[in-house]
């Protein structure tokens, strides 16, 4: 099924392509008797001659051969065409008049027929008619086609859909701040949230749990908002702590740390498929840690999320910023993009070009609004109000945009730059040349690299990072040469294009013209107003948070919660559509997504009244009632025990074991190194060659935007957590710290050990069986010892969990 | 078990283990049932309902769909009607389909039951009278996804348990020190992980997928082999693990994804030695090689003997990366070279595991997740066709030398004795000494099977 294939690898692209050329190759075979072959019919217009013509030569060949599948009584009726009566063929299918009377050779049936070389379809399908069948149709259409009977239309198109009601849906309709509910427990809430979930756990029989010890909810709060482990330091600062706000400053602390962005951003990078390289032989362009940074710096400065949301999708188109924040046109400028062999006829690169704009209208309409719309390429969507229009309406904006590097700086300081760079190309040409010659011609070669020198060195703002964005330019597709055998060339525009709609999602069939625009459904009324602006992304990003506002609000509320509690409101928290989930706590997204707009969109604030929350303090330890009534947690009457994202248990390891390297921003680094030791957002991610690392931990895949990860445990990770490089060299790197720091017993090293790792100090059995496990050895092996021991302690699920 | 393990598979142990492993019965031997019981929640107690007739499975997964009017149901009203579409083959599959196509193999009758195979299978036909062809199977979905996920885990949903970590949750596993659902693959079949994923099951019930694109056995496992610590070494680690973990359980309350996980570790402990062992086929003798012939899915097979052997319960061979099967265009290009890749290993695989007396208990599955058309794609090609296809059973329990149900004239749909994908798994099951209607898991607010509310064992193929 189409809508379930979200990703097409080159190899399915071929395979859509030939998916759809199947479709609309819409299939004529035998169909048994021909159900109409009466006199009383007959055409009065038509001379007797044409229409004896016709009942002997033409409709018993057309009832043979193709009313199976186009005819009133086709069980499915294939492309919309009848081919029963004359008003049938003129009416034609989705790709228009099957015939023009008197005129076969402009005839799309003549053309099928004849399996004509540049013909849209070969029919019927499973072979060819034999010469003096064709030979007939071709005369009869040059009759003028007369065909004798009823004036039968094809059936008008499936019902229409209503707008009005399909807006009254409840992911649609305006976020509205809720009255709070009535409670027992009326003095357990310490934020709004609190009056909703304890409102729902007290409808459910449920009790809220005991308040979290303050070592762990640090440990928690820490992980949370930072992504990596409290010091021993600040445990102890925040347990001695007597200030009744003790809390509250531990958390405003954390959110302004830059690691909360760094923590955050991640969260984000997985919906926008961020990827910081692809396979070889695809065009990439630009530094794709730019749009890494922009959005960690993005995270760190509560930017807005409208703001966050517009500058993404058009930054280059507001006023109020500069080149300096183009790195933001990253969530386009890192789409995936698909090979496109332009060797192939440009019917096939049509489709792939097709592929790629519904990419992007699957990441951005699941990222943003939490639709699936890509579902709409073929036709209408199944469960929700959009339509095949809309779906074009907004491919038209992603055709009007290409995928290219831009400069962090002025496009008019650039442009030397972009000339050196063609002056080094053509240096570099000629060197290559040079080089094949004997004897090498050493004094030329030298010449050349010294003015390319000049030219780096010369040149100013010549190292200007080029971040991955896109321009203004629209593709067309094209035709090399005459034939469909000379291949396909690609045409930029500078002027934006409206698309015609894809007749079943294929761009080799074309539909009437759909301006670009907005979803309907969303739009206040059911004619929106087309776009005007260049490609018309500014004004896309403005109607997702404005006309899209409550949609979107509820979507990135409903994601932060769920980072936060392991379980959305929502469990898809990519379709908030009809086949999507309805929310457990309606009331509380409601109230959560209409304040975070009054609020101005501020995701601080959000994670702020989150954390601080009694629901969030609450103690993960249960006594098995409350999992027993509700095992999923769905009511929250306990905080769920975390596991640690693959990115924060490497952080957590490098952290502890005292080599973090907490510098901010730059290029990827290899995650297979064991040096490396960044922070994992910093790891390289490579769309084609995962990391064994990164792919053995739920890593999600960064050719498609990832809605939530899903946690697993595999023998592959217990291999990983037994024998995994880094976690050896962590392991090598904690027993020297620990054997390092300047304590006078092995007891002492423990509970550091455990003050670093677990934020508390070890029982006497815990510090025991380390003392017993270290045993009495000498100091040639006490290095070794005590690594095997920090390695235990590293693999340990206290470790790898957050209660 | 090696003595060095013992520790590891104390009696205190496997019951703390199995505690968090609802049904687990291959690692709780030597436990009672009852108390399994008595300490899970939530789960019907599992284990043998009755006599097992199979005590582990090879599915052999033929990924995109073979046609088996090609090679296991002869329809020699292909050629008659060829290019024509008679009434009764006016049934949608993915695509449109013209007429009918003729398959241009040669079938023969085969073994002493003279059950027909195609010439494009000229060893595995030696082995007819093991093999249970059914012929009448039918699934629901003519798309690669749903329909591997139909194939597999039962449903089209993709948030339900395989079926091998149903056999997991169960039988358990055979041999602690290997995973015991194994999912070979050299590359990734459409859907990938799902297929094998353990959804509300434990965690440990799910496929441990291999890539045996090299047959290196390091190659294939990742971090398999530890350049630092020793045996013992490890061995003291683990323990010291267990311990410290028992302490926090004991304080925070038990917690099923901390027992899961550090179950992990320990059979990644066992994996290592165990493993290196199990995957190296350089320790097979050339002649055995030979036999079975070069490839990866030739390698898939001779893994999938080792690893049977070895007590792994469930080995999933896919034949290949994507879906090689699927062959929408040039399909009789291509098919006697996809046969060939699996004729002579499958053949091999089936005497190999006779000669070791293995066969007995090991169930064989042959399929892929539907059939294709006896109609033609754009002339040369077959669509997929989940209408009535053939998959065949062998060994374990399974009547050898026979049919099973029909399809019509033409190979479209499955007329006689059909067989819904859901009989399959029931039968499956009840080789397995599992009654499909009682392995059930309580989440949700209802019992879940991997039949769902349907399924009926077809008593006829059963020795």
């Amino acid at each position: 099924m189409c809508c379930e294939q979200a990703v097409f690898q080159p190899r399915q692209v071929v395979h859509r392509v030939r998916n759809v050329i199947a479709i609309y190759c819409a299939v004529l075979f035998w169909g048994g008797v021909p159900g109409a072959m009466r006199a009383e019919e007959g055409q009065p217009t038509a001379a007797s001659a044409d229409i004896e013509f016709f009942e002997k030569k033409i409709r018993p060949l057309l009832a043979a051969k193709c009313y199976s599948c186009h005819s009133r009584r086709a069980k499915k009726l294939q492309g919309s065409l009848q081919v029963d009566s004359h008003a049938a063929l003129l009416a034609g299918g989705d790709s228009g008049p099957a015939i023009v009377p008197g005129k076969p050779e402009q005839s799309l049936l003549i053309a099928a027929v004849q399996y004509a070389p540049d013909a849209q379809f070969e029919m019927p399908p499973q072979g060819k008619l034999a010469d003096h069948e064709i030979a007939a149709l071709t005369e009869w259409v040059r009759r003028g086609a007369p065909f004798p009977g009823g004036a039968a239309l094809p059936a008008e198109s499936p019902g229409k859909i209503d707008f009005t009601e399909a807006r009254q849906f409840w992911s649609f309709v305006p976020v509205q701040k809720q009255s709070l509910p009535d409670l027992e427990q009326a003095d357990w809430p310490r934020q709004r949230i609190d009056h909703f979930v304890l409102a729902a756990m007290e409808r459910q029989g449920l009790r809220p749990s005991p308040e979290i010890a303050r070592a762990e909810l640090l440990r928690r709060v820490t992980f949370d908002l930072t992504g990596l482990p409290p010091t021993p330091a600040e445990v102890a600062a925040f347990v001695q702590d007597p200030s009744p706000r003790a809390y509250e400053t531990v958390v405003e602390r954390l959110l302004k740390s830059p690691h909360f962005g760094e923590r955050w951003a991640r969260v984000w990078l997985d919906l926008a498929r961020y990827t910081d390289r692809t396979a070889s032989w695809l065009y990439s362009t630009g530094q794709a840690h730019l749009y890494r940074d922009w959005v960690v710096q993005a995270m760190n400065e509560d930017m807005p999320y409208d703001k966050f949301v517009h500058r993404q999708l058009a930054t280059d188109f507001m006023p109020e910023t500069g080149p300096e924040d183009v790195p933001a046109l990253g969530f386009l400028g890192l789409s995936p993009n698909y090979w496109k062999e332009l060797q192939l006829p440009s019917e096939i690169i049509k489709v792939i070009v097709a592929d790629e704009w519904e990419e992007r209208i699957d990441a951005v309409s699941r990222t943003f609004l939490g639709l699936t719309v890509a579902c709409a390429r073929c036709h209408d969507h199944k469960f929700d109000a959009i339509t095949m229009k809309d779906y074009y309406a907004l491919a038209g904006v992603f055709a009007s945009c290409r995928i290219k590097e831009r400069p962090t700086i002025d496009e008019a300081l650039y442009a030397p730059v972009r000339q050196a760079l063609l002056e080094i190309t053509k240096r570099e040409a000629s060197i290559a040349e040079l080089k094949k010659k004997k004897p090498l011609p050493q004094a030329e070669i030298d010449a050349l690299t010294a003015e390319i020198a000049a030219f780096r060195n010369d040149t100013p703002h010549f190292d200007t990072p080029l971040a991955s964005a896109v321009v203004e330019e629209s593709l067309h597709v094209e035709r090399k040469g005459k034939t469909m055998q000379s291949g396909t060339k690609l045409v930029y525009q500078s002027q934006p294009q409206d698309l015609q709609l894809f007749i079943r999602g294929n761009p080799n069939r074309l539909g009437e013209v759909v301006p670009r625009r907005f979803l309907t459904v969303l739009s206040t009324t059911d004619q929106p107003v087309p776009f005007k602006t260049g490609s018309g992304r500014l004004e896309l990003a403005q109607a997702i948070t404005t006309d899209g506002a409550a949609l979107a609000s509820r979507v990135l509320v409903n994601r932060i919660w769920l980072a936060h509690f392991g379980r959305g409101l929502v469990t898809t928290p990519s379709n908030f559509g009809q086949s999507g989930q309805r929310p457990s706590h309606p009331k509380l997204l409601n109230d959560l997504a209409a304040r975070f707009i009054a609020g101005g969109w501020s995701l601080k604030q959000l994670h702020r009244e989150i954390v601080l929350s009694a629901t969030y303090r609450q103690a993960s330890r249960d006594d098995g009632s409350r999992s027993e009534t509700d095992p999923d947690n769905i009511w929250l009457a306990r905080m769920p025990r975390t596991r640690l994202s693959v990115e924060a248990w490497r952080d957590a390891m490098l952290a502890v074991s005292g080599d973090l390297d907490r510098t901010l921003g730059g290029p990827s680094v290899s995650l297979t190194d064991t040096a490396n030791q960044r922070r994992t957002l910093y790891g390289t991610i490579h769309r084609r060659e995962m990391s064994t690392m990164l792919l053995t931990h739920d890593f999600p895949d960064p050719t498609a935007h990832s809605p939530q990860r899903i946690a697993t445990t595999t023998t592959l990770q217990g291999l990983y957590a037994l024998n995994g490089p880094l976690v050896l060299a962590r392991s090598a790197a904690l027993a020297r710290r620990l054997l390092a720091a300047q304590l006078t017993s092995d007891q002492q090293r423990i509970a550091l050990a455990y003050e670093l790792l677990f934020a508390r100090r070890p029982t006497d059995r815990e510090t025991q069986l380390g003392i017993e496990f270290l045993g009495e050895t000498g100091s040639a092996d006490r290095a070794n010892v005590w690594s095997q021991y920090a390695h235990v302690l590293l693999a340990s699920n206290e470790f790898l969990f957050v209660n | 078990m090696q003595p060095v393990l013992a520790n590891l598979l104390s009696r205190r142990n496997l019951l703390r283990q199995s505690a968090a492993i609802p049904g687990m019965l291959g690692a709780t031997a030597f436990l009672s049932q009852q108390s399994l019981a008595e300490t899970v929640a939530g789960a019907t107690p599992a284990g043998c309902h009755f006599a097992p007739r199979a005590k582990r499975v090879i599915h052999l997964f033929m990924n995109g769909g073979p046609f088996h009017g090609d090679l296991f149901d002869p329809k020699p009203a292909l050629a008659k009607y060829a290019g024509q579409r008679p009434s009764g083959t006016d049934l949608v599959t993915e695509r449109p389909t013209g007429g009918l196509l003729a398959s241009p193999y040669r079938f023969q009758p085969c073994g002493e039951s003279g059950v027909p195979v195609s010439e494009l299978l000229p060893y595995l036909r030696r082995h007819i009278d093991d093999i249970c062809v059914l012929r009448s199977v039918h699934a629901d979905n003519p798309n690669h996804g749903p329909a591997l996920l139909q194939m597999n885990n039962g449903t089209i949903l993709p948030t339900r348990p395989s079926m091998g970590a149903w056999f997991l949750y169960g039988l358990g596993t055979e041999n602690e020190d290997l995973p015991g659902y194994v999912v070979l693959c050299p590359g990734k079949p459409v859907r990938f992980s799902i297929l094998w994923n353990s959804a509300f099951l434990p965690a440990s019930c799910q496929g441990t997928y291999i890539n045996h694109s090299s047959i290196d056995p390091e190659k294939m496992i990742p971090h398999l082999r530890n350049k630092k610590w020793n045996q013992q070494t490890q061995q003291r680690q683990l323990h010291l693990l267990r311990q410290l973990d028992a302490e926090v359980q004991r304080r925070n309350g038990q917690d099923q994804a901390f027992e899961t996980r550090i179950r992990s570790m320990e059979t990644a402990f066992r994996m290592q030695f165990r493993a290196s062992d199990a995957f190296d086929l350089n320790q097979e003798s050339q002649r055995t090689r030979d036999e079975y012939g070069k490839g990866h899915f030739a390698n898939g097979c001779l893994l999938a003997r080792r690893l049977v052997e070895r007590g792994v319960r469930f080995v999933q061979v896919y034949y290949g990366n994507s879906q090689p099967w699927d062959t929408h265009s040039n399909h009789n290009e291509t098919v006697p070279n996809l046969c060939r890749a699996i004729d002579q290993p499958i053949a091999s695989l089936l005497a190999d595991l006779k000669q070791r007396g293995l066969l007995e208990d090991t169930l064989i599955i042959w399929g892929g997740e539907f059939g294709r058309t006896p109609t033609s794609e754009n002339g040369n090609g077959r669509d997929h066709n989940h209408h009535g296809f053939s998959m065949w059973l062998a060994g374990g329990g399974v009547r050898g030398g026979m049919t099973w149900g029909e399809t019509d004239e033409f190979g479209f749909k499955a007329v006689q004795d059909r067989m819904h994908v859901h009989d399959v798994h029931a039968t499956i099951l009840h080789l397995l000494g599992l009654d499909h209607e009682r392995l059930t898991y309580h989440q949700a607010g209802r019992d879940f099977r991997l039949t769902d509310v349907h399924g009926n064992v077809v008593q006829q193929i059963l020795a």
